[in-house]
Order: C-alpha cells, then structure tokens, then sequence
C-alpha cells in the first residue's frame, strides 16, 4: 500500500483495527486518497440536489461535485455507489456526552480536566453512529456539573481519541440547572462564585507581583509549563465585562492552568455549552454568559420544558440545542389533564437557530429526530438542517461539514433511500473520505434488525441458527446478492 | 381509486341521498352531509371526515374517499364527497388501533398476589379508569386496549377489554368484559419472592422461586380444575374459567418473553390440550418460529427498541419478527405497553416491523383487525366499515411513516383528539 502521507498511515492503520475490535469492517479502497462516489441522487443540503451525481474525493476532502455528465472523474480512483443510492452528509450530534466512560465528574468547577481521558474510543456508541451515519459529534461532560471539563469534536472512528479528534479542547459545559445535591440557590451561586474565584485569583497574583513576589512564575515553572515564547508574553487580560487590573503584568504562562480554560472562556476564546434543565435555569444562564462576557459564544442546552422561555432566548439571540423528547408533556396539578407540546415547533416558530440532538432520546439517529420533527410539523428543510448544517455552524465547523460542498470534508452517507423515509438505510458511510460503514458486514446490525446471531456469540450455537426458518431465508437472500 | 366492493357500496349509500329526498330528520342534505346537523360542538353527534386515503384493515384503501360518522357509528364511506363546510380533511384514516398489551396500571395492586392462581380475579372489577396512561394511549391514536391482571402471579384472571376514553364508568366503556384468561411465566411471578424457613412473615415467604415453580403452579392449577371437571366435590374458586381456557372458550393468554418461556408455554398448551392460547411479549418467537407455527398459538410483541432488547425479561427481539412471523402464518398483534415515550407507542411499532421487512396491510391488521379479532370483539371495532363503531385514527400522512403522526382521534363519534387544532 502506498501512503502518501503519514496522516493516511495512521488512518491505514485505524482501519486496520477497527476489522479486529470495532467489527466495522471496511472495503479494500479504504486507504485510497483518491475516491469517486456515485450515487442516483445527491442530497448536498436541504435546498440543493443533484439527479445522477458524482462526487470527487481528494485527500478526505471533496474536489468536485455535480451530475454526472459535467464531473470529470479521476482514472486512477475507485468507484463506489450506484445509481440506487442517495448521498447525504453525515449528521452532526451538536451535543453530546455519550461515549465517555462516565459523563460526570463529581468536583463542582473542573475546567481543567479533558474528556478526552474518558472518551473510550471503542464504545458501542461510536459504533452506533456510524450505523445510523453521525459522523462528527460534539462530545461535552454530562449535565450534572457547575463547570465542566473541556470538550472536544470527534469522529466516530480511530483506535485512539487522538486519530478521532476533529478539534480538541473545544467548548466549555456549564449547567444553570441544580448539580445533584445542589438546591437551586446553591448551584446559581456556586456558578457564580466559580468566576468569582477566578477574578479574585488573578487579583492575587497580580498583587503578589506588584509586591516583588514570584509565586505564580515559581509554581509554574514547578508543574513543569512552558514560560518562554508566546505563553510567556503578558497580554491584557479579563474580559470584555471585567477586567483585572495590572493582570498585563503577568506572563501568561505563570496563570494557573486550573484557571486558565475559564480565563479563556471570560476573554472570549472558547464556546459555552450552557445546560438549563427547566425554563426558570435559563435566566441564570443568560445572566452568567452577560456578565462574564462570553454570551455571543454561548449555545443553551435544553430540556423540552424550556421551550417556555423561547422569547427570552430569543430576546438574547442565542442558538439552542434541543435535548430529550420533542414532546413536552406537561399535567395540569388540578385535573391531571396532559398537554403536548412539539418543542422544536415553537423554537421555529420564535426564529431560533435551534439543533436537534438524540441525547436522551429513544435512539442515536438523528435521521429519526429529524423525521419526527417532520411528522409534527416542522417543514422537511428545518429538519434536515437541524441536524446537518445548523449543528456544524454552531459548532464551528460551517466551512468543514455538514454539506455536501466543494472544499469540505468528505463525511459523507450513501444511503438506500431519502435520509428521512423509515425504510432508509445506511449502506455506507465514509469520514474524510474513508470508508468507514459497509452495512453488509455490520454483524450488530444483521444481529437487532435481522435476528441473525453472529457465530459464536452468546449461546447461538450454529443448530440454533439453521433451525429457524426466517434466518435460513435471510441467508440465502445475502448468498443471492453477493453471487 | 376504489378496491373493496364495499367501498362502492358505501358510495351508493352517500349518492342515493339526494335521490331518496332533501331532508332527513328535518336536516336539508347538504347540511346533514357536511356533518352541521347539530350546531353545539359539545354534544356534536355526526361528523364527515375526508381523507388522500383511507385504510380499512381488511384489506382495502379508499384514495381520496371520506368517512361519515352518526351517533357513535360509520354511517357512510367511499371515494369522492363532501368538502367544505366543517369536512374535516386529514392525510389518511385507519381504524383506532388496538393494544392487547397495554400495561395500564399493570403495577402491584391489579394482580392478586394472596395466591399463584387467581382465575376467577375479574380485571373489570378493579381497573382505574383515570390512570393518565389511558389519556395517553387515546393520544396516541389507541382506542381500544385490553387490561389484565399481570404479572406478579401465575394465573391473574379475567382481563377486560375497554375503550380508552370516554364516561369513566365500566359500563360506558367496556367493550368486552372476561374476554381472556391472563397467565404469567418466566422470571417475574416470582421476583421478590423468598423461602420461609422459619415462620413466613410476608407475602413474599412463599413459593414459587423459579421458573420452574412457576411452571409447576400453572400446571397444578389447570390438573386440579381437569379434577374438578370429573369430581364437582373438587372444584374451587377459578376452576370454571380454567375449564373454560382448555375447552376453548375463553383465550388463554400469557406472558412469555423468551425461548424458554415460550417453549414452556406450548408445553402447557400440549399438556391440557388448550385450544386458544395467546403468548403475550413473545419477543423471542424468532428463535424457534416454527415451533410457535406448528402450535397453533397467536402472538402478541413487545414494543421494539433500538438496541433489540424488550421491556420484559430482557427478551431480544429482531427488528425482522413481526415480518419472520408473517412469513410463516403466524396470527400476531404488535403492543405497546403504554410507553409514555411518543416514539415508543402502539402507533409507532408497524414502522419498526416494516422496517424489519413487514409489509403494510399486514402492519396494519396487526394493531387494528387482528388484536380485535384475537380477543372477538371484531364485530364493533377494529376495521372501518358501516355500523361499526366510530373509532378512528387520523394520520398527518401515510400512517407508519417515521415523517407522519397521528394527528387527530375519533372514539365513538367523538372528536377526542382535534386535527385542526
């Protein structure tokens, strides 16, 4: 095999591994840099498709896009698709703290920490998103927290978290809704106090300095962090709503790295993922994101009852991600009537930029979330961008993914029918251009859709499987097809 | 387009109205077609309501026809109609569904647990008629569910078979009372029980344990009412309705999730020669389809779930059993355990069976005509026809679409769930 870079190597390599432990096997042109996808229909986004199309893949990027009898194909590149397929790009999971090896973290305010150490790489739940076509994923710490680690964007492939990470140390989980133990006063002050903290350390050590101390150079110096070139420059520091005087004076390197990820996120350097759990948390939430100047980097996380403070939301022009059930169900104390609501309608209807997201959710599809939301009303377009282009615009990645467009990655879905019609599958999906998903060897699937038990597992013994008539049947069915 | 003779039938009904004279019952036609006969919305007693498509479940589809309501029964149906007016226009109508396997108020307190056989137990006796499950399977498009007694004994006794709205009183809803037999295997009738070995001091001290305990009650209950059949001296209180399970009369239905349970129901079924025999939650048919075909048992499933494990027993089902069990002739109807998550109701499991394979009139049959004609209250509900009842589901769009939902809810000719709003 000739790789051509070192990058692909890796990813060779990923693949590789991903036969033996991930069971998601891939085709022979995985490690090809060069791929030419063909598919009956191309969905690039929800306003734009090509009847007959082809797609050019360079280097995990698309070269070229359009009908097949304008695109040149490339003679030396392998071919795949078929004029049965519809290509759609992968979905994007706006938020999510699945895949980690426990979501939460007990201390309060942790900035500091990383869920890139408790990603776990082989989680059935990347599996399942390659299965239902997520291909990028915004992987933040669980809701029960103050101030949570910093997250990180990844894809649902890679042995390690380093091949699955798009971009790391990205966004910032904070919660208005009350930590488990916490009242709601308790967690509003303990949010509050968190930047609190921070303002009255910088304080400190800006007067240590002025004070002839060397505290903040000596202890950094001693947890071993870079003090020369750029980290070691001063800068002016604090936010845009308060800043901390003489803090220029302090080289960059010398603060605090529990500090720093909240300094950052004060300065305006880092998203915010702020969770409300019910409507009254968002007042809170907006409250904080204002007064610590990172509300225009803000996106709120929301549970289906804070659909009540949509104007409020509105009012403060904040994105939204929409968490559990499209449903609301409130009941009435008094009669114990039930109301519905259709949550994601009334963000719509208010004008919010809003992403669905299947946290919570009955599944991991967002083609599911996304054809719900049609079955209760939203136009076909709302839906579909809700978890395609919306996501990826509030996560940053509008120019990377999200569509199917010339200069983008190629995380891209070949689908057997329209991405929102029940009967539709994934047949294949591929992630900067490799192939990542091949349905016809997805043994889990075959296993929950098709009741076929894959050899060797559990108590399936072989007579077990060839006594059951409907398995036999499906068998043969593959047997046809491959011959 | 229309398919069934009855269909064409019903449009002679509608067009012979003109023809045998202007007004009815002091109404002018045209009013009386556009369903303004009474002008309370309140006590609104007669509805048209159109549709792109109406399935019957038994087999044929109106396209673009219309479903007229009167007092609680379908008066009228057939292609073409009246618009205007207060026509209420909706993207497709099939019967209000029906779930065999509700689960309302299926907690402890609706079984028996002074003993492992309680078949005399009557459910209609006991079910609370204001559980919001029942609102929330009306919602959903339900009209019809069976309630039993489940599942912390072996034999629960009589279920009843209610409509899901209406007046809150028994007599206002009931469709059929004692229509089956309710039975429980597998590991739940005996979850939480523990051996005494000194005094017993709970309900718990007692047996059975295991499987196989539950096993041995079943089959001493229905021993003893075959004793009781020869030697009237013998009979005790359930007797009767056990006799009535094996003679037929009355479906015995029961609770089995996987393999071993299910093959230690059709043991049973062997064993006492029991005729009808439901095996409710079966999720795990699909192992040993053949065996469920050969005995003759109908089935009812589990709710589907995306990661193939069911509610009960842990059971896995496939995505392809309702279409593997369809395949082989099995009788079966699709349940859905009154989730209170929407993407989980009855109205949502012909979309996961038909994406395991299933095709749609049979999908359709399997939450409509065929859990109604299981328990034999075919004659009023669960087909769309004239004289029966008015219960109707209607769809956004093509029902078990995943991009369609259940918009609006008719249930005996009253609009419980409005489309328009």
């Amino acid at each position: 095999m000739n790789h051509r870079t070192s990058r692909q190597a890796g990813i060779g390599s990923r693949l590789f591994t991903g036969i033996a432990f991930a069971a998601v096997a891939t085709a022979p042109f995985a490690q090809a840099d060069k791929l030419v996808i063909e598919a009956g229909r191309i969905i690039q986004n929800s306003g734009t498709e090509i009847e007959n199309g082809v797609i050019v893949v360079e280097d995990g990027r698309i070269v070229a896009i359009g009908p097949a009898a304008e695109v040149e194909k490339p003679w030396d590149a392998p071919v795949v698709g078929g004029p049965e397929l519809v290509a759609f790009p992968g979905f994007i999971e706006a938020h999510s703290n699945r895949g980690m090896d426990r979501p939460n973290e007990n201390i309060d305010v942790a900035p500091f920490l990383d869920v890139r150490d408790s990603i776990d790489p082989i989680n059935l739940y990347f599996e399942d998103c390659l299965r239902w076509g997520v291909t990028t994923i915004n992987v933040q710490q669980g809701n029960d927290t103050v101030v949570a680690a910093k997250g990180r964007i990844v894809h649902p492939t890679g042995m390690t978290v380093e091949e699955m990470t798009v971009r790391p140390n990205y966004g910032l989980k904070l919660s208005a809704a009350p930590k488990r133990g916490n009242s709601r006063a308790t967690q509003a002050q303990a949010l509050r106090g968190a930047f609190g903290d921070l303002q009255r350390y910088l304080e400190d050590v800006v007067a240590d300095a002025r004070q002839g101390g060397d505290l903040a150079r000596r202890e950094a110096l001693y947890q071993g962090r870079d003090m020369e070139g750029e980290k070691a420059k001063g800068r002016a520091m604090g936010g845009s709503t308060w800043k901390v005087d003489g803090l220029e004076l302090i080289p960059r390197g010398a603060i605090d790295e529990q500090q720093e990820p909240l300094l950052e996120l004060v300065e305006g350097r880092y998203d915010a993922f702020v969770w409300c759990g019910s409507p009254r948390d968002v007042h809170l939430a907006i409250d904080i994101a204002t007064q610590n100047g990172f509300l225009d980097r803000t996106t709120l996380v929301l549970d289906s009852s804070c659909w009540k403070a949509a104007d409020v939301i509105a009012a403060a022009g904040l994105d939204v991600i929409l968490q559990g059930s499209q449903m609301d169900t409130e009941t009435d104390p008094v009669t114990g009537e039930e109301t519905e609501t259709f949550v994601p309608g009334v963000f719509a209807e208010k004008g919010i930029t809003f992403a669905l997201s299947s946290e919570n959710a009955s599944s991991n599809s967002l083609w599911f979330q996304a054809a719900r939301a049609v079955a209760h009303g939203l136009d076909r377009a709302a839906a579909l961008d809700a978890v395609t282009t919306t996501p990826a615009a509030i996560l940053g990645l509008g120019d990377q993914v999200g569509s199917l467009e010339v200069g983008k990655l190629a995380d891209i879905l070949l689908l057997s029918g329209d991405p929102l019609s029940s009967q539709s599958w994934v047949e294949h999906a591929f992630i900067e251009g490799n192939h990542v998903y091949d349905r016809s060897k997805d043994v889990r699937n075959k296993y929950i859709f098709e009741g076929q038990q894959p050899l060797g597992a559990g108590s399936a013994s072989p007579q077990g499987v060839e006594s059951v008539g409907v398995v036999e049947e499906s068998n043969d069915d593959e047997d046809a097809e491959e011959k | 387009m229309i398919v069934s003779t009855l269909a064409a039938a019903c449009a002679a009904v509608l067009f012979s109205g003109p023809v045998a004279g202007p007004v009815i019952g002091g109404v002018a036609t045209d009013d009386y077609i556009n369903g303004v006969a009474s002008d309370d919305q309140e006590t609104k007693r007669s509805w048209t309501i159109s549709a792109d498509a109406i399935y019957t479940a038994d087999g044929s589809v109106i396209e673009n026809g219309f479903i007229r309501v009167q007092d609680g029964k379908i008066v009228a149906m057939g292609p073409g109609g009246p618009s205007g007016g207060d026509v209420i226009r909706v993207g497709a109508i099939t019967p209000g569904l029906i779930d065999l396997s509700l689960r309302v108020a299926a907690s402890w307190n609706t079984v028996e647990q002074g003993s492992e056989v309680t078949a005399n137990m009557r459910m209609a006796d006991a079910v609370d008629l204001f559980d919001e499950d029942w609102q929330r399977a009306l919602r959903g498009g339900v009209t019809t569910a069976l309630a039993t007694p489940l599942d912390r004994n072996v034999i629960g006794g009589l279920g009843v078979a209610l409509k899901t709205g209406g007046e809150p009183t028994i007599e206002a809803r009931q469709v059929a009372a004692d229509v089956v037999l309710r039975g429980c295997v597998g590991s739940l009738p005996s979850s939480g029980n523990r051996p005494a070995f000194q005094r017993p001091n709970s309900i718990f001290n007692r047996r059975p344990t295991t499987r196989m305990g539950v096993e041995w009650e079943a089959r001493k209950a229905f021993y003893d009412a075959m004793v009781a059949a020869a030697d009237e001296s013998k009979s005790f209180p359930g007797a009767e309705q056990l006799q009535a399970a094996m003679a037929g009369e009355l479906p015995f239905m029961v609770q089995a999730a996987t393999t071993q349970d299910i093959r230690t129901t059709l043991f049973l079924k062997d064993e006492f020669g029991i005729p009808n025999l439901i095996l409710d939650s079966a999720a795990e048919a699909w192992k040993e389809p053949q065996m469920v075909q050969r005995s003759g048992a109908s089935v009812v499933l589990p709710p589907f779930t995306w990661d193939g494990r069911t509610d009960v027993d842990g059971a896995a089902m496939p995505w392809n059993t309702a279409a593997g069990l369809a395949e082989l002739g099995v009788t079966f109807a699709l349940s859905g355990h009154g989730s209170s998550e929407p993407d989980q109701r009855l109205s949502m499991q012909p979309l996961y069976a038909m994406r395991g394979g299933l095709d749609f009139d049979t999908a359709l049959a399997s939450v409509t005509r065929v859990p109604a004609e299981m328990i034999g209250i075919s004659d009023r509900v669960g087909t769309l026809a004239i004289g029966k009842d008015a219960d109707l589901c209607l769809w956004s769009g093509v029902p078990f679409e995943a991009t369609s939902a259940v918009v609006g809810v008719m249930l005996e000719g009253d609009l419980v769930v409005d489309p328009r709003d």
